[in-house]
């Protein structure tokens, strides 16, 4: 499995080719660390690759149990970030910031078996209730005031209509921020016809409104996994309708045409993907040689990396331990489990507030860093009796082990960043003797025998999913990242693309940061035409060459 | 003053360095000039014109008039996509010197004769014209040369000398300086954890016995450290100094004295300068199987003069931009014929040459020379690459008010989410209090941003060369220059406005500001590993190209500096390595990890 997921990472290909980089083996061949993105663990992801969904689809069903769980867990408000197909954290949601209007009203009728019809007259559809639209709508105009990026795209583009005769087939989360993108893409000529990848993540009213508004959507909230499949198969199956463009978040409705259109699936001119998982099995294709037409890889773009990472996690430590705990955090002694892009936000948040912060790293170069930026490097050992908080955001599993959780000082904070809910050896703890006490949602008293009490939260799982929020503004770029990458694919001249697996061209990708710079009022500057002739360089970029590490 | 000018000038070929990072080389669709030839001629001419002036300026020590203009466009040149552009002919031009070129070669020296000549004493200068990577070089500024007065005028190359094993196979200055030089390199030592414990961690194995390495680097303490771990390692080495100024004499003596072959000493006439790397490299029964160089010339001349001799070397190892440069050339003429490494681009060293380093210097410089308290001061900072970076850290924790101007969408936006005004250099001119320029462009702060300053702002540059601020557009009959203090002047307006010039638009950090020796032990260390690597590869790892070094030497390089911190590196479980498919020692990053 490993080997398959570095191997797989490590074909990663620049859009263009030019880096020379080292082809050394021994990087080349360099498993790479399962970045704190992906949500699922090893087990999930073989069995994604491996599953046929069609014939065995109770394979496929292993992927939603975490979330089945967390779902049914907190059929609230928290907000709930990743679901278990897309990976990548600003793929999702965030539901949180809708209130589901209609959840109570909700007849048990599935909707396959209703008929419903929209203002004109199509039906080519299938959603919940389309008497929804109207609340769908709303919460569509609030999701464009923090996607500005993609209104101004809309008006940049709209002239030309870059996606004029592009029939979109989509798979992602149906949400308002979703449904901003897919009226992006209608606005800019393009077809759409979508569908959900995940059962639960779908905003009924957001599908309302897209189908009152003339998409073809089939999903709502609470598919059944067959449901899902017969979802997926009316988006692709349609008479009179080919589709050439894919945008897929976890490889479902990829993997859905691979199998059962083949012939269809030939004639696509690009897929665009946005989950960690889905662009594992893009590669996992690619390399059995399978894979026909060229894919895009936007989850790894410069941009989205940073967003989804360190951004994010920097603003959503301090959130979600403030709404859990109401800790203060100056003068705290706080031990960082890993200094990579969460790692490097959670610390300099932390920091900024006052506290001590510790860091432990396997990674001497990452190590080198922390050093640098005024950090101490310890193991967790050296330092688990003086800490009140400890967060873990390795992507890896078991950091915290029993043996340290003994160790704690009395009242100290345990909590997750990294990656699902491996880290924090949390089995350990339901033992005997040792007594929980749920104090708040998302909160956990683990007490000891003598008294000691250790505060878990969310039960070892992600912090910043399951007690925070995702700021709209992050997805915004999740969005224009595949908006753009749909352009270009579409747009590329013939042979710019084989049938492989790209990264975003870096143009694109500084382009989608361009069109996000309106938000802060920032004026960037122009090179002149004597400066752009002195570096080199396109006035319009690329601006940095293929290697330039941000 | 002549002296700071002199650094100034080093400054400028920094810059060059500096810049590099960011518009490099590797891919550089520079042009595609077989094998060296552009090179050369801008070399060539850049010499040539400056040598001259050099030499006269030097003992006239008239800074103000310097050539700088003309002479940081070489680096530039060598490192950008464009070489010809600005560097050479600006350069030439304005020195009217171009007349005859002497060689081809020749053009590299005539930067760094300027400097050296000027600038003989301890201002940290860290750059050398060939090495463009700021670590790569000196300190110097460290080691005083005890010597110096003392010398007498024969040639080194006229002298026979021997070291006391009776061992004559060296060229330099003085043995006798040998103590001297024991004792800098023994103090380097210390600040070069990193090489000692390579030393004694790879001791026993010898993982370079066999290698006869061949070296052409600046010759300084740090190097010698380098050289004796090498050779603690289980190498033969012989060396040649890159740069005709930077040798520190009795640190050659040291390592002739310790049985090394040496031909370096400072002040070479260029002639020397070629007949020490061919002593180096022509030797009886000694075949080279290594090179470690810095800036091409080793390289170049084995290729040119001893082809077969080129050919079964087993490997290279190239620390400047420059060089490196040149390699891609050949490279991409098909002509290499011996795998190479780049060890400028690894991920350590441009972390320390740029945002670490950068991010110290930018205050040093300017409490140096202007006492500025930073606390609430307005500053712009023009770049937000390393550099840039490094330098808005800095002052953000000094409790200024930082705003950025950019031109790449992703560096601005990282500069909004760091919490910093994104702003054009026109909408904030009038109300800075400091101006910093990192950019590797030219003219980015002009005469008509200087004419709209407030009173007493100050201008420095962190950046590339002098080109970034357009200092030539200052030297009008209106305005009056004040040379204050060494690297300060008050550029004083008709009107009494009085704008603070650092530097004269040099690059700050090399000028007013000194390398760090755990720097320079990164780099050191890079290079060692990289030797190591390239002389241990299976056979068929590396094909005839140039290489980035592999990130897992790269991790290591990390790894030996890090007891400095005290800092205690986890390690994996066995169960945590297979989850998530790593080896337990490393790498632990994919290629493209950012």
């Amino acid at each position: 499995m490993s080997e398959l997921v570095g191997e797989a990472r490590a074909e990663l290909k620049q859009a263009s080719k030019e880096v020379k980089e080292s082809e050394n083996v021994a990087e080349k061949y360099s498993a790479m660390t399962v970045s704190k993105n992906s949500e699922m663990n090893m087990g999930d992801l073989s069995t994604v690759l491996s599953a046929v969904p069609t014939h065995k689809p109770v394979k496929k069903q292993i992927q939603f149990v975490e979330d089945k769980q967390e779902f049914s867990r907190f059929p609230t408000k928290t907000g709930r970030r990743s679901l278990s197909r897309s990976i990548s954290q600003s793929s999702t949601d965030s539901y949180s910031s809708a209130a589901s209007g209609t959840d109570s009203s909700d007849d048990e009728t599935s909707p396959r078996d209703k008929t419903q019809v929209n203002a004109k007259g199509s039906s080519d559809f299938c959603v919940k209730n389309i008497k929804q639209a109207e609340f769908g709508r709303r919460e569509i105009e609030i999701a464009e005031q923090d996607m500005s990026a993609l209104i101004s795209l809309r008006k940049r583009a709209q002239s030309e209509k870059p996606l004029a005769g592009a029939k979109i087939v989509g798979c992602t989360h149906i949400t308002a921020q979703t449904a901003v993108l897919i009226e992006t893409l209608v606005a800019l000529g393009a077809q759409c016809r979508w569908t959900a990848c995940n059962i639960y993540s779908t905003q009924n009213e957001v599908a309302a409104a897209l189908a009152e508004s003339g998409v073809a959507v089939f999903a709502w909230k609470g598919e059944s996994e067959d449901d899902f499949w017969w979802c997926i198969d009316h988006c692709v199956n349609t008479e009179g309708w080919q589709p050439n463009m894919i945008l897929d978040d976890g490889g479902d409705l990829t993997h859905w045409m691979y199998k059962k259109y083949p012939n269809v699936f030939k004639k696509i001119r690009g897929i665009v993907e946005e989950s960690v998982t889905g662009v594992h099995r893009l590669y996992q294709l690619s390399k059995a040689g399978k894979l026909c037409v060229p894919a895009m890889n936007v989850n790894d773009s410069v941009t989205k990396q940073k967003f989804d990472n360190l951004y994010c996690c920097r603003e959503s430590i301090l959130d979600g331990l403030k709404r859990t705990t109401d800790v203060m955090f100056g003068g705290k002694q706080v031990v960082v489990c890993g200094y990579g892009e969460v790692g490097k936000g959670c610390c300099a948040a932390l920091k900024a507030l006052g506290a001590i912060v510790y860091i432990t790293e396997i990674d001497p170069i990452c190590a080198l860093q922390a050093c640098m930026d005024g950090f101490r490097v310890v193991k967790l050992c050296e330092i688990i009796r003086h800490v009140d908080v400890i967060i873990t955001c390795t992507g890896n599993k078991n950091v915290v082990t029993r043996d340290q959780l003994d160790r704690m000082k009395n009242g100290s904070i345990v909590c997750n960043m990294g990656h699902s809910n491996t880290e924090i050896d949390v089995a350990s703890l339901r033992t005997p003797e040792l007594t929980w006490e749920r104090v708040r949602s998302q909160v956990d008293h683990v007490i000891w025998p003598d008294g000691k009490r250790v505060i878990l939260l969310a039960e070892g799982r992600l912090l910043n999913l399951s007690c925070s929020t995702v700021p709209t503004f992050v997805l915004s770029i999740t969005a224009t990242t595949q908006a753009l990458a749909l352009i270009e694919l579409y747009n590329a001249p013939e042979g710019r693309y084989k049938q492989d697996v790209y990264l975003l061209p870096k143009k694109m990708d500084e382009y989608v940061a361009s069109l996000h710079l309106a938000t802060f009022d920032a004026h960037l500057t122009e090179l002149s035409d004597e400066q752009a002739k002195y570096l080199g360089l396109n006035k319009n970029g690329p601006f940095k060459p293929n290697y330039y590490r941000y």
